[in-house]
């Protein structure tokens, strides 16, 4: 009875459930008002996420002409889940992982990309025009920087001699990989800037072409859930950011100050670029970001880092 | 070669106040010659109506009850203004004044935005019905 | 790569409601993955009636309805029309109104620029430049309101002349802004010259050589970044600027690039003048004496907005009201040139291309009813309005049913 219960708060409220999709919607709102601030704005006060969500949950969701209506109310849940899921591996909060078996660490990676597969279905599923080219984009940027992605992520794996999460945070926490895996931090993050969609790479739901992307026809619940979905990968990734290259995370106010970090520089870099074309994105990636994880491969051979 | 050329710029609105304020809020310097709701002044006016007919909003109109003694009633309807400031140049006898103080005009409903001035008894005369005296139509 | 004659077309359609365009119209993109094949340009979404109704209005009234065309070059809307008026009522303005009258128009060249600048930053993705070409904004915007009283709407002509004087103490803060507004500028050109994302967007996207730029009668900064010289403060001087010419900007690329040095430099040109001038404003009294009823005959007149030449013709019939006032905004001479400046280009940068004329969708749309009879007929306002009644009645509420 005991066990059932701790499962049942494992997914639904603490790290997978709740907890995180609360924690996502404060640092949405942190990103958001940096952005704000550093655009010479106000920004939004800090309950504007919720307030977002709340609104479009009350909303009707349209369900357009067309569509197969299974995929279209199903693709924004397991994507949301798929999102929550990798939480499960992570020491969310500073405290240590639920579960976590060898290998967590692809798993983890794979869930994180559900969430841009069902978008680009998402995208794909509907009859409008905006959301083909956006569902296009989506998934050939997926293509770029997902590849660069796993192999910079895959640096500190190599380094721990382990594909475990757990034991590669457990040796993060001796070696700041930060100083000697510095070219794949670069990666990882611009990585996941990427896999956010956010500017440089906003390409995809880019308003000022192709209206909201593969998102166009969705509203209401669905349009929640996908966004819900995008604010959570941006916590687990500022948290296997803090946890690879930051030195680990060792308690909650650790956890605070070492994602907080990487989210900075997110806004700032979001802040002075422009929109790269997905053509300029698909070739950024693999002229440079795949170079770069390879070297930095390479790096870790040569200093022996590799087991 | 050149990424972040904007970097100062945002490292500044950083640790500045923002640029935007929020509404409503006090004016922080009203102008001298913001134009916001006009003001009529009926000590110099003969009635030549010249402002009614070139307000290009039909935004006032004038009621000459008696043109000897001066008796006027002038209606300003606010919600048609465009403060265009035309009745000011057009007024020989400067009776026309846009207050630069009294700019705030939205409002939810659009009642209070007609209004009228004169003496009170003209403007209920005004009010109670068709003058004996013909009005200026725009 | 050829493609099959009976393949479907993919067709992208922008507008009439659409992100990015701040204004209806209708652009129809056929697209090949995301290079564009093909593109039409559909107006005629916010038409207004204007040149309609200023034959129902007095010349005074006008004044302030051709003002609204636009509410970014709403002075020298206003400018077009005085100067045209008072060449059919022959009347000669005080040198230190005409002066007056340059120097808001550059203070207005100055805000429309710094918009666009902000329009075209977010068209490519570039908020932040947005946010802060804007904020800067504020500051042409706070100088206007200093010296007319209004920061969109001005109305500081009058027919015969201006409203408003410049005292010391008012020069004194223009000048200040323009120091400000001057080190912007020049921040925001090496900006958009140097940061290398950006140049991605902007360098080689949409190139029209002068050649091309004057078969498609393309005309302002947008042509003018074309190297097509053509600057009607300077073929055909009015106001102020027959006896201070203005320098001219040319470029010669053809770019988008172009577009934005074109338009930049174009400001620091405004801000020199208008420092010019208020160091030679002549002294005269601000207005004369305009008549009511404006003789008969007919003119034109030409002015050089923010977005490129703006024509006026004006016909009077000796009465208090106009016969017919005609105008051509900038846009209409530029809008065609896009449907042939996306051809190949990426779907991604035809918001930018579409921008880089700087269009004003309802300072353009007119109507023109032909007739095909051979018979000239007038219409009044019934029937206008019930054509407009038959039109909308037939066309949508059967799409609708």
């Amino acid at each position: 009875m005991m066990e059932l219960l701790q499962v049942l708060v494992t997914m639904l409220i603490f790290p997978a459930g709740l907890f995180l999709l609360a924690n996502a919607m404060i640092y949405q709102w942190i990103d958001r008002k940096l952005v704000a601030r550093l655009q010479d704005r106000v920004g939004p006060p800090w309950y504007q996420p919720l307030a977002d969500t709340v609104k479009l949950l009350a909303n009707e969701e349209v369900l357009p002409h067309g569509v197969n209506k299974w995929l279209f109310i199903g693709l924004p849940i397991i994507g949301l889940a798929g999102a929550l899921t990798t939480a499960l591996y992570l020491p969310i909060a500073g405290l240590p992982p639920a579960y976590g078996f060898p290998g967590d660490l692809i798993v983890t990676v794979y869930m994180l990309s559900m969430l841009t597969l069902c978008l680009g279905l998402a995208g794909a599923n509907t009859r409008d025009r905006f959301s083909m080219v956006g569902a296009t984009r989506t998934l050939t940027q997926l293509f770029s920087y997902e590849a660069p992605f796993l192999l910079a992520l895959l640096g500190p794996a190599l380094a721990a001699g382990s594909w475990q999460l757990s034991d590669i945070m457990a040796y993060a926490s001796g070696n700041w990989l930060l100083f000697t895996q510095p070219i794949g931090f670069v990666v990882v993050l611009i990585g996941l800037m990427g896999k956010l969609e956010i500017t440089p790479f906003d390409a995809p739901e880019a308003e000022t072409e192709i209206v909201a992307g593969a998102l166009t026809q969705y509203s209401g619940r669905g349009l929640a859930l996908f966004r819900l979905g995008q604010w959570v990968e941006l916590v687990i990734g500022l948290t296997m950011i803090a946890a690879f290259y930051l030195g680990g995370i060792h308690n909650p106010l650790d956890y605070v100050i070492k994602t907080l970090f990487p989210l900075l520089i997110i806004a700032a870099l979001q802040t002075l670029m422009t929109r790269l074309r997905i053509d300029q994105t698909v070739g950024m990636w693999w002229r440079y970001g795949a170079l770069l994880a390879l070297v930095q491969w390479l790096l870790i051979f040569l200093m022996g880092g590799g087991q | 070669m050149k990424l972040g050329t904007l970097f100062k710029d945002a490292w500044d609105a950083l640790f500045s106040e923002a640029a935007t304020e929020p509404y409503p809020n006090p004016h922080p310097d009203e102008t001298e010659r913001l134009r916001g709701r006009l003001r009529w002044n009926p000590e110099g006016c003969t009635g030549c109506s010249l402002c009614v007919k070139d307000c290009p909003a039909a935004a006032i109109d004038i009621f000459v009850l008696d043109k000897k003694a001066k008796q006027f009633v002038m209606r300003y309807d606010i919600g048609r203004c465009t403060f265009c400031g035309q009745c000011m140049q057009s007024c020989r006898f400067d009776c026309w004044q846009a207050a630069n103080d009294d700019w705030s005009l939205a409002a939810t409903t659009a009642n209070g935005f007609v209004e009228y001035y004169g003496k009170e008894e003209d403007i209920e005369r005004v009010l109670a019905g068709p003058v004996t005296d013909d009005p200026v139509k725009v | 790569m050829t493609q099959p004659a009976n393949r479907k077309r993919f067709t992208v359609p922008i507008g009439p409601q659409h992100p990015a365009l701040k204004e209806p119209g209708h652009f129809a993109f056929d697209v090949d993955g995301e290079i564009v094949q093909s593109a039409s340009v559909r107006l005629g979404y916010a038409h207004r009636g204007i040149e309609k109704a200023t034959e129902s209005r007095t010349w005074v009234q006008n004044l302030y309805l051709l003002e609204r065309i636009c509410g970014i070059c709403s002075h020298i809307h206003a400018t077009a029309y005085c100067l045209g008026v008072e060449k059919l009522a022959q009347v000669e303005v005080p040198p230190r109104a005409q002066a007056i009258r340059s120097l808001v128009a550059e203070l207005e060249r100055i805000h429309s620029h710094l918009l666009w600048l902000g329009v075209a930053a977010h068209e490519s993705g570039f908020d932040t430049l947005f946010m802060y070409s804007w904020r800067d904004r504020e500051t042409v915007m706070n100088i206007l309101e200093v010296m007319t009283g209004n920061r969109v709407h001005y109305s500081a002509n009058v027919l015969g002349g201006v409203k408003y004087d410049v005292d010391d103490q008012q020069a004194a803060t223009i000048r200040e802004g323009l120091d400000f507004l001057e080190e912007r500028t020049l921040h925001y050109l090496e900006v958009v010259s140097t940061d290398s994302l950006f140049l991605q967007r902007t360098r080689n996207i949409g190139v029209m050589d002068r050649e091309a730029a004057q078969l498609s009668g393309v005309i302002g900064p947008t042509g003018r970044a074309s190297n097509v010289q053509r600057d009607v403060r300077l073929d055909s001087p009015y106001a102020a600027y027959a006896d201070h010419p203005i320098t001219p900007v040319y470029e010669t690329t053809g770019d988008l690039l172009a577009r934005f040095v074109v338009r930049l430099r174009e400001q620091l040109t405004s801000i020199d003048y208008i420092r010019m001038l208020l160091d030679h404003l002549p002294n005269s009294p601000l207005t004369t004496r305009m008549p009511r009823r404006v003789k008969a005959g007919e003119a034109i007149s030409r002015v050089e907005a923010p977005r490129g030449e703006l024509f006026y013709y004006i016909k009077s019939n000796g009465g208090d009201m106009p016969d017919r006032i005609h105008v051509r905004t900038p846009t209409l001479c530029n809008i065609a040139s896009v449907a042939q400046l996306v051809i190949g280009q990426h779907l991604a940068d035809v918001p930018m291309i579409l921008v880089g004329i700087d269009p004003c969708f309802s300072c353009n749309d007119r109507t023109s009813v032909i007739c095909q009879d051979g018979q000239r007929d007038m219409w009044d306002w019934a029937r206008l309005r019930q054509y407009g009644i038959d039109h909308y009645g037939t066309h949508y509420t059967k799409d609708l049913g």
